[in-house]
């Protein structure tokens, strides 16, 4: 009992500190620890939040990324295709447009030798008439000093016969 | 300096003593850190809120290493144990606090300190360890049930063998109320004496390298303390499977 007084120990004064000391922890269990540790979880809540978000984003980014390179590889072959299906146009058109070209030229040729055909004969013909006005008019020229009227168109029709026979073959 | 606090007055024959007073300097402390933290609590803390973020954490982690089940019951104990012992022990590292006189009818001319450290006083440290253990036998009973807690001293298992230890376990509580008692009160008394002493001797230098080390033992007490409290507590709320 002497050494409970020397150290000042009192019921009283016990019973108020354990008191005391029990309703600090009510204080600080209720007013202090909730909060702090509702805030906690809410910041641990959005931390974990933010990290899903940035899986998700990196989901979505690879599957992008891989939409990506789908679409460049499926545009590759695409257009593979196309360059194929327009060479192979292309070739036709020029084969094509060779084929018909021969054959324009072909019948330009044609024409223009019927046509130079049809030239020659008609310049033939001209030729024929003019050169049977000049050899009638220079054989009735000569002829007018040698024979006689009679004998001149005889002469003249026989010869202009002649020359008619040879222009037509 | 006296081992029992010093009587300033009494109030209907309730006696306030000094370290009477420094405890409710501590209540006041602390009412004042809820009110702070509790009211103006944000997703983004204020330098208080993250101090005490910080704390709760260290502790809220450490009870989660060594118990993680039962962490939301211990560690709530554990860091009021902290922060109500630290508050305590650093309150009076106050420069002058402890100088402050207050003169009454018994005191004589010198009077007496008006201030002492709290956990100076065997009063609030028995409360303390009181408080500790029966909360720690209380969770006990909460967590593993009246039977579990009971087959943990009173077991007929391997007769007399498990029997004999669990008398031993349960007279083993007992001096957990004046370990942990007179730890914390022996720990700041000594300081106390000591920084006294050199302020006796050379009060203008000589005290600041003690008042260093008595903030130091300050918190460590605090710490182990809360500590000690946690372990005795992850041992008592584990299932008895003996």
């Amino acid at each position: 009992m002497e050494i409970i007084q020397k150290f000042g120990l009192e019921t009283k004064l016990f019973l108020f500190q354990l008191i005391n000391f029990f309703i600090i922890v009510l204080i600080l269990k209720n007013f202090l620890f909730k909060p702090l540790k509702r805030i906690l979880d809410e910041r641990k809540r959005k931390i974990e939040q933010s990290l899903q978000d940035v899986e998700n984003a990196k989901v979505v980014l690879e599957s992008a990324s891989e939409e990506r390179k789908k679409i460049i590889a499926n545009a590759k072959v695409d257009a593979d295709k196309l360059m194929m299906s327009i060479k192979t146009s292309a070739d036709e058109v020029k084969e094509k447009t060779l084929v018909e070209a021969k054959s324009r030229s072909q019948q330009i040729i044609e024409e223009a030798k019927n046509k130079a055909s049809i030239e020659f004969e008609n310049m033939s013909r001209q030729i024929g008439k003019i050169s049977v006005d000049i050899s009638s008019k220079i054989l009735s020229k000569v002829l007018s000093e040698l024979f006689s009227e009679e004998e001149k168109q005889k002469l003249m029709s026989r010869a202009l016969e002649k020359i008619d026979e040879k222009i037509t073959n | 300096m006296h081992i029992s606090p010093d009587l300033l007055f009494t109030i209907a024959d309730f006696p306030i003593t000094n370290t009477v007073v420094t405890t409710l300097i501590t209540d006041i402390i602390l009412i004042i850190l809820v009110l702070i933290v509790g009211k103006s609590v944000a997703l983004k803390p204020g330098k208080v809120q993250n101090i005490i973020e910080a704390i709760s954490d260290f502790f809220r982690k450490t009870t989660e290493n060594i118990d993680e089940k039962r962490a939301s019951f211990i560690y709530p104990w554990v860091l009021s144990f902290f922060l109500f012992i630290v508050i305590s022990n650093l309150v009076p590292q106050v420069p002058g606090f402890e100088s402050i006189r207050f003169y009454t009818f018994f005191s004589g001319h010198h009077g007496v300190a008006l201030f002492r450290a709290a956990t100076s006083d065997l009063n609030l440290t028995l409360a303390l360890a009181v408080t500790s253990v029966v909360a720690t036998h209380c969770l006990s009973i909460k967590q593993t049930g009246i039977k579990s807690y009971v087959m943990r001293f009173i077991t007929f298992k391997m007769f007399p063998v498990f029997l004999f230890v669990g008398i031993l376990e349960f007279v083993n509580e007992f001096p957990k109320f004046i370990s942990f008692s007179f730890r914390l009160f022996g720990n700041i008394f000594a300081g106390e004496n000591v920084i006294a002493t050199m302020y006796s001797l050379c009060p203008l230098v000589l005290p600041l390298p003690f008042i260093g080390l008595e903030l130091m033992i300050a918190i460590i007490q605090a710490i182990v303390f809360a500590m000690l409290t946690m372990t005795s507590m992850h041992i008592m709320t584990d299932k008895h499977t003996k």
